[in-house]
């Protein structure tokens, strides 16, 4: 990493840091407003400010994962009560039907929500890409897990000097890049 | 929480006590191992010995370890509850107090876990309790209460792990970038390549509100389902619809005392009065009021039901466990649960660390008595006076019941040494952010 003040070759990393929520809201603004994407926002919080910048309120598909996994969950676990019960079928006193909806509905139940859970937890590994082992080093900051926030470029582009001026200008504490 | 805080000092604070073992540790972690010790070496003179050694008398086969699974289990609602539930109800007051309420659950529902393998006496055929094509000829029946208490115990423990471990993620990245040399290698692994990226959060975020969803119904189910293993039998003092809230309020009840119990010490040697404040378990003690005045009248209302169905074999079980040989364990039970509790009502008690502490205390020992009142007093006092006995715990069933405890604290002890007791992101998220503006307006 080399200090700016942007003489380095366009394509390169940049990383900003700020220590306040408001000069990063306004970096993510201005970035935006001249068209530029592909950066990654850093915080040791979650904001919904910042996911309303970014993602215009589109909401995460984990939710699908969710869903998937509740409906296969609760199949399936009623199925493997119903055959048992078909395939060892138990001298029931009173004539009560083998495959008995009330009694399986517990374990239905159970193996929705443990089913729907797990998936939600693929879900949530491969949206947020973990374990993330190759993230770029300008990622890895641990002053992004403490008390600042940050924007990084991991490839700059042609507009490596426009980038720098409009996070500096933003009141990022500190740009650097390379 | 503090307006003064800043998130540099959150992480510094709630790190603080991490790594390094005070004296007070060692101690208590000495106490913890001995019981533990004490526990194993009980274990394995049953297992040697076999189940003479417990003291099961017919027709009492249900004592000591399952009162006391029953008991673990009731412990381990408070934590999904707080987690979970409060989150869902945007209660601030969980935000100090849910990482340990959590890690609580975890450890409860492990220790209620060794009680089925113990108490079925051979241990090392306890996977017979799972449902899987096998050759003996022997399917598992999906009517049974006791199978459905397989399934619903060992879902409710995956998904509050999972809860608990995905709450844990970004804070354990956060104690890899405070620590060096192997322990950050660890601490890396385990928190799984986290930065806090935008996609990373937006994704998590997502999920976290999912398992709060999904848990939330578990920990209403869960002590239902356990109430059914009694319930869903013919057995005078069991046989009652009364028992799912009873049992779910009854644990509710014992979970929150727990955190309390667990949590003043906490407070108070890891120095946190900043995150842990005298209003978090001013709520918590408010809890128990509320669910300690379920419990109180779901008592009364058994004995009004035992009297008004004219069963005879029903009200002799309960008066037989007023004036009977188990009248000593119906007082406790309700003297610790129902009596001793309603000095919470005054708010200097209730605000107070020893009013706090004594009370907490009083009600977990008023609730194994009560799970025991349930089940020896019913068993030994069944329909047939020929069969009437009176079953007393051995010095090997006591033994075990002080090693579960000691099995409990163990992973406690060791958790609040190698993970972060209070949420370290939760906390900050409670702040106000740092603003430039409001440096400035300061400034001026």
């Amino acid at each position: 990493m080399s200090s700016s003040h942007a003489t380095g070759a366009p394509g390169e990393a940049v990383k900003a840091v700020y220590r306040h929520l408001d000069c990063l809201l306004q970096g993510i603004h201005d970035l935006q407003k001249a068209g530029i994407k592909d950066f990654t926002v850093l915080s040791p919080i979650p904001r919904h400010e910042i996911d309303e910048m970014l993602y215009k309120g589109e909401p995460s598909p984990v939710r699908w994962f969710t869903l998937a996994g509740g409906i296969l969950g609760g199949t399936m676990i009623f199925s493997l009560a119903a055959l048992t019960h078909a395939n060892w079928p138990m001298i029931i006193p009173g004539g009560k039907p083998l495959v008995s909806i009330p009694p399986f509905l517990v374990v239905t139940f159970e193996g929705t929500i443990l089913w729907a859970s797990m998936f939600t937890l693929v879900g949530l590994l491969k949206f947020c890409g973990l374990p993330a082992t190759n993230l770029h080093p300008a990622i890895k900051d641990p002053r992004f897990t403490n008390d600042c926030f940050g924007i990084v470029f991991e490839r700059s582009g042609t507009r490596l000097k426009e980038i720098v001026h409009i996070l500096e200008s933003s009141g990022a504490t500190e740009v650097t890049h390379g | 929480m503090s307006d003064k805080l800043t998130y540099a000092q959150v992480n510094r604070d709630i790190m603080r006590p991490l790594f390094t073992p005070t004296m007070a540790w060692h101690g208590l972690m000495a106490l913890a191992l001995t019981g533990l010790a004490i526990g194993g070496v009980c274990w394995g003179i049953q297992l040697v010995w076999g189940l003479g050694v417990a003291g099961y008398h017919p027709p009492v086969f249900w004592g000591v370890y399952i009162t006391t699974f029953v008991f673990w289990v009731g412990i381990g609602h408070a934590g999904t509850l707080i987690s979970a539930i409060l989150f869902l109800t945007r209660s601030r007051w969980r935000t100090g107090i849910y990482r340990a309420a959590e890690a609580m659950t975890i450890f409860a529902v492990m220790t209620a876990a060794l009680f089925p393998a113990i108490h079925v006496g051979r241990a090392w055929q306890a996977y017979w309790l799972f449902p899987y094509p096998n050759q003996r000829q022997l399917w598992q029946n999906f009517k049974s209460p006791l199978m459905w208490d397989v399934f619903a115990v060992s879902t409710y423990f995956t998904v509050s792990t999972v809860f608990f471990f995905i709450g844990l993620v970004p804070d354990i990245a956060a104690v890899r970038d405070n620590t060096r040399g192997y322990t950050q290698k660890l601490y890396a692994a385990m928190a799984l390549g986290w930065h806090g990226t935008d996609r990373q959060w937006r994704h998590y975020m997502a999920a976290y509100g999912f398992f709060a969803a999904l848990a939330t119904p578990l920990v209403l189910s869960v002590h239902s389902v356990v109430s059914w293993d009694f319930a869903m039998a013919v057995t005078p003092g069991w046989h009652s619809t009364l028992f799912p809230p009873y049992f779910v309020a009854g644990a509710i009840f014992s979970g929150c005392a727990m955190v309390i119990t667990l949590m003043l010490p906490l407070q108070r040697v890891f120095k946190l009065e900043a995150y842990i404040h005298t209003w978090h378990f001013e709520h918590l003690a408010k809890l128990c009021m509320f669910t300690g005045g379920i419990l109180t009248y779901s008592y009364g209302c058994e004995y009004f039901i035992a009297w008004y169905s004219d069963n005879p074999y029903e009200w002799g079980t309960f008066v037989d466990r007023v004036v009977g040989k188990y009248w000593w364990v119906f007082a406790t039970m309700v003297i610790c649960n129902c009596t001793i509790p309603l000095l919470w009502w005054f708010k200097k008690v209730r605000t107070s660390f020893m009013g706090l502490f004594l009370v907490s205390i009083v009600i977990n020992i008023g609730m194994w008595f009560e799970r025991y009142n349930i089940i020896a007093s019913s068993l030994a006092h069944s329909f047939d006076p020929a069969a009437w006995v009176y079953y007393t715990p051995t010095y090997i069933e006591m033994g075990i019941l002080v090693g579960s405890f000691a099995w409990f604290f163990t992973w406690f002890l060791l958790f609040v040494k190698i993970m972060p007791s209070v949420a370290i992101a939760e906390i900050k998220e409670t702040l106000r952010p740092p603003l430039k503006h409001d440096e400035e307006a300061a400034a001026k």
